[in-house]
């Protein structure tokens, strides 16, 4: 990328919407939901009706909300829903070991196993890709609006 | 370079209805021509048809020597700003004027060069980042501008684009498409009804009625040597005041009062002696002192002059008279014509020096 080429892009974000950041941080949303849909429908019994799944939905509201709003925030090139997102990707990571993974290794007198092989592998890869978008968004946006941030510096320095 | 030339144009719709009758003009480049004319004279169609928004039923529309009568609208290289501005309410300033081009899938920095220097053009810089619905009516207008402006498109059509304006705003707005026609050079093409616009903003006015062009000239041309009376009565702001007269060998006679004739206005009318003609004078070709008796019905004080409105004779008048005037009703303002216009009564065109010979 040339220097004009480059000047150029940084001088169009006055004007643009951070959408790369804002998209991905949605699609995390998106793969949150796919993700306890597969979990709640599961007809697992006494497992789950336990305080783990209040909690559960309590942290899908909370990260809905949150993620929905870092995204209308890294859509403006607010740097510190960056921190956010950080937070919550990693927190979609750490979730993984909360609920998937000790379902997937109890097994119930009167129902088996309680998360099978497909739906634990299927729920896994809902929270890694949720937690890999919010990561994503986090550093895309976090970059862009640090740049952004330090080009308007300039301008108004009058460099 | 953009010439625009339209042979025998007709529009008739579906319904039989005839719009546009043998519409003929030549478009040279850089020109901006007014297309004016009371509402329903067929302007805003013919500009439709020339943008290709509607069919031309017969005749041929030529875009630099190429005929493009049947080429569809996204490929005639034009760009139209409506009356309604018609943006786009969720996006910003910016992103209405670079949408056209995102649309062609045009470099994004090639883009933002275009619509910054738009911008500045339309002093709009300040507002790119700006919804539609948080700025006035007239940097709305400036946006449906900016937008038509990055395309760089051959000729620009304007279908009203002041009408939805304040009489201040419109003034303002109207200057402002007249720098930027004077900055682009473009081809431009404006349709209005408001002659005022007309005047000021036109290097040629065509002048429509009824779907049939009534003249095509300057402003000047149109101002100065109507061809008709619907040009006379439409162009000229109060309008030409009309009369019935008699031609008789050196005066005008309207029965209740007489106009004396130069030589020169005698040997024109030579032809019509003993026939009735009508008489055309515009208010600001009257003058305070003379032969005839003007009765004050009522005057309006503009500062500069003074409109009074009365009878000559039985005929209503307006006369703009200079300065400030305080006239009451019944005062009788000896007055005298310093320009008249004739016209032919029955074919209603002017009568002129080469029609007489």
């Amino acid at each position: 990328m040339t220097a004009e080429n480059k000047q150029l892009r940084l001088d169009r974000m006055r004007f643009i919407k951070n959408k790369l950041p804002a998209n991905l941080a949605l699609l995390a949303i998106l793969f949150d939901v796919l993700y306890f849909v597969s979990v709640y429908r599961s007809d697992v019994r006494d497992y789950y009706y336990t305080i783990l799944i209040g909690a559960s939905i309590l942290y899908n509201l909370v990260f809905m909300l949150a993620c929905f709003l870092s995204s209308e925030g890294i859509k403006n090139y607010k740097g510190r829903y960056a921190l956010l997102l950080l937070a919550l990707g990693a927190g979609q990571f750490v979730r993984i070991f909360i609920l998937p993974a000790r379902a997937h290794g109890t097994v119930l007198k009167k129902v088996g196993t309680v998360m099978a092989d497909g739906q634990y592998r299927y729920v896994v890869t809902c929270l890694v890709a949720s937690g890999i978008c919010c990561l994503a968004a986090a550093i895309v946006g976090g970059v862009r609006s640090s740049q952004l941030r330090r080009y308007q510096a300039a301008m108004e320095a009058g460099k | 370079m953009a010439q625009l030339r339209l042979e025998h144009v007709d529009k008739i719709y579906d319904n039989k209805v005839q719009a546009v009758f043998d519409f003929n003009l030549d478009v040279k480049d850089g020109e901006l021509i007014v297309l004016v004319g009371p509402s329903g004279c067929g302007k805003s169609t013919t500009l439709r048809m020339i943008a290709g928004l509607e069919d031309i039923s017969s005749g041929h529309l030529y875009l630099d020597g190429r005929d493009i009568t049947q080429t569809p609208a996204k490929d005639r290289d034009m760009a139209m700003v409506f009356q309604n501005y018609a943006l786009y309410g969720h996006m910003t300033v910016y992103e209405n004027m670079a949408f056209s081009l995102t649309l062609r899938r045009e470099n994004p920095n090639v883009i933002h060069k275009k619509v910054l220097a738009a911008a500045e053009i339309l002093d709009l810089t300040s507002q790119l980042n700006k919804k539609p619905s948080q700025l006035s009516g007239g940097q709305r207008q400036r946006v449906a501008m900016g937008r038509s402006i990055v395309r760089n498109p051959k000729v620009f059509l304007f279908d009203e684009p002041l009408s939805n304006l304040d009489a201040k705003l419109r003034g303002a707005t109207r200057r402002e498409i007249l720098l930027l026609h004077k900055r682009l050079g473009a081809t431009m093409l404006y349709v209005t009804h408001d002659q005022t616009e007309a005047l000021t903003l036109a290097d040629r006015i065509v002048c429509m009625s009824m779907g049939h062009v009534q003249q095509v000239g300057t402003p000047l041309e149109l101002y100065d040597t109507p061809a008709n009376l619907f040009v006379a009565s439409f162009i000229g702001l109060p309008p030409m005041n009309f009369f019935d007269v008699r031609v008789a060998e050196d005066t005008l006679s309207a029965g209740d009062f007489s106009v004396p004739l130069t030589a020169e206005q005698s040997a024109l009318l030579a032809g019509y002696r003993g026939r009735e003609i009508t008489l055309g004078v515009r208010p600001e070709d009257i003058t305070e002192g003379g032969p005839l008796a003007l009765r004050v019905l009522t005057n309006e004080n503009l500062g500069m002059s003074t409109l009074v409105h009365g009878h000559l004779g039985k005929s209503r008048i307006t006369a703009k008279l200079r300065g400030w005037k305080s006239f009451r009703e019944n005062d009788t303002v000896p007055i005298s014509f310093q320009k008249m216009h004739f016209f032919d009564k029955e074919t209603t065109n002017a009568i002129r020096e080469e029609a007489r010979q």
